[in-house]
């Protein structure tokens, strides 16, 4: 039995919304209906970087618009995508005439819904694309009409680094590739030790036997594919860092930015330790933590576990990395 | 009988599909528990409540009335099938919009753009047991109609029955795309529901232009 903070489940992104626009007026505007978050101060003449997605893996999106990352964000339902019509007018509120670019996470709704905004701003003449974050290792396969791999923590480096350039002048197509590149060289592993519940619910969305561990969950408490034995993170971690290595084929010498995020009732004195494991893990294969972020940036509700991402890190990456941001949840 | 659809012709034909798919709410949903996760009668019926609300009072063209169709799924639908029909309906307003009456021939396009649409951004090709399947027998029955000059009663009827045997025919089909993709041939025998909605949009077409079309008759080209 789980108690939780709400009122009407039904109000519960509305009235967190209007909770998060009052605590960061000098941040963020919030427009209710249709509903989005946007920057106080609107920048003049850059290329508007927006993403968006369900409610509950919260501070993602709306704790990141502010300058140096996102210019909008247009949060959904919890664990549902967004309207066509909302992330239409935020784009449209966002864009300085310099075009869009839509940052979303692979996911049917969140795809079709964007992809059907494209074409509706496209109708007003404003142009835009999409960067579609995939880096769930977890989701692939070799199927070439399945819907492939899910986005999870890998969205954030995208947003800050998409952010950076856009800040910076990087037109439309640009930022397009650099931020499909930044995608491109990043994979995520997550697991959980105890479901989440929607708000207003009192049972979490699955049970997990003490002695177990979801491996391979990802961001809507769901259940993973495979069930393993739970133990010290000394030895999970290697089960989670080991594949992403693998598949983003590092070698001795490479650099990587490591992103382990908690989903939400997992504390940071979990969090870094299990951090301190991956580094350990990464010196001893020569790879160079070349930049870190430790927190809860993408969550499942209250689900208790967590993710590492790996995002392969070069000059230009960390030069954006390194740029200054000031959002809600993420500033230096 | 009407040669051309009117803003009141597609007044009605909206207010037509509205009650056919409330009347049908509880069927679609029951399809839909048999392929996918039960809620498609009654997304639709609210998606459609709202709308009617949203209906211009006097339209002042075709498209009118499909614009306040397809901006209502648009602004209140975050799923898949919901986001798919707002802009199956927006080429209705498209080719309507700004011209005081459709004929056959711009119903055809119409259809034929919105099959391309859907095809586009749902990636679900004939077959997949989706509503291009009732769509894809639709448009290229209107084309048909068209080329061959037949009149707006016969090219929307024969419209309609293609559509409802290509929606009765993904009875037979395993889904490939969407929810159903997850339930295999547990949905065998029971149409998909997008289909068989696609089949009253165009039987409502159908009596938008006999039932009721005095009034909408005398009420065409003037309004």
């Amino acid at each position: 039995m789980r108690r939780q903070f709400v009122n009407d489940p039904e109000d519960v992104v509305p009235e967190a919304l209007e909770g998060f626009a009052a605590a960061w007026p000098r941040h963020v505007t919030w427009n209710r209906e249709p509903s989005y978050v946007l920057r106080a101060e609107p920048a003049t003449d850059k290329v508007a970087v927006l993403s968006g997605g369900g409610s509950g893996h919260e501070p993602l999106h709306v704790g990141f618009v502010g300058r140096g990352m996102l210019d909008a964000a247009v949060p959904g339902a919890v664990f549902a995508s967004p309207t066509a019509m909302q992330i239409r007018a935020a784009s449209l509120a966002a864009d300085t005439g310099r075009g869009v670019l839509h940052v979303v996470k692979n996911y049917t709704g969140d795809v079709l819904n964007f992809r059907i905004a494209g074409e509706l701003l496209a109708d007003e003449g404003v142009r835009s694309d999409i960067v579609l974050v995939d880096d769930d290792l977890a989701t692939d396969t070799d199927d070439p009409d399945g819907p492939g791999r899910r986005g999870t923590a890998a969205v954030v480096a995208v947003e800050k680094v998409c952010g950076a350039a856009a800040e910076r002048g990087a037109d439309l197509p640009e930022l397009v590739k650099l931020g499909r590149r930044v995608v491109a060289g990043s994979r995520t592993l997550s697991v959980a030790l105890a479901a989440g519940a929607h708000p207003g619910q009192s049972r979490p969305s699955f049970e997990l036997p003490e002695d177990r561990i979801e491996f391979g969950v990802g961001i809507h408490g769901e259940r993973a594919r495979e069930r393993r034995a739970f133990g010290p993170r000394r030895a999970l971690v290697p089960d989670m860092a080991a594949p992403l290595l693998r598949d983003l084929d590092l070698s001795r010498g490479d650099r990587v930015a490591v992103i382990v995020n908690g989903l939400g009732a997992t504390h940071d004195l979990e969090l870094y330790g299990l951090f301190g494991e991956v580094g350990k893990l990464l010196e001893e294969a020569g790879i160079s933590v070349a930049r870190s972020l430790v927190g809860s940036y993408v969550t499942s509700l209250d689900m208790a576990g967590c993710s590492v991402t790996l995002v392969r890190a070069d000059d230009e990456f960390l030069d954006l990395w390194d740029a200054p941001v000031s959002t809600p949840a993420l500033t230096w | 009988m009407a040669d051309q659809i009117s803003p009141a012709h597609a007044d009605l034909w909206v207010r037509g599909f509205a009650a056919a798919i409330t009347d049908a709410d509880d069927h679609l949903t029951d399809l839909d528990r048999r392929s996918g996760d039960g809620d498609f009668g009654t997304n639709m019926v609210t998606g459609l409540r709202r709308a009617l609300a949203a209906l211009p009072e006097d339209p002042d063209s075709p498209g009118a009335p499909f614009q306040a169709l397809s901006d209502t799924f648009l602004s209140h639908s975050g799923g898949t099938s919901g986001p798919l029909f707002g802009m199956w309906f927006r080429d209705f307003a498209k080719a309507g919009n700004g011209t005081p009456a459709l004929t056959l021939a711009g119903v055809a396009e119409a259809a034929e753009r919105g099959w391309a649409t859907v095809t586009r951004l749902g990636s679900a090709k004939v077959g997949d047991r989706t509503m291009v399947d009732a769509i894809a027998p639709a448009a290229e029955s209107l084309g048909r109609s068209a080329a061959e000059g037949r009149s707006l009663e016969e090219g929307l009827r024969k419209a309609a029955e293609a559509a409802e045997s290509g929606a009765q025919g993904t009875s037979e089909l395993l889904g490939r795309k969407g929810r159903t993709s997850y339930v295999g041939d547990a949905a065998l025998g029971a149409p998909d529901p997008g289909a068989v909605a696609i089949g009253l949009f165009f039987r409502a077409a159908h009596a938008s232009v006999t039932q009721g079309a005095d009034g909408a008759d005398e009420a065409n080209g003037p309004g």
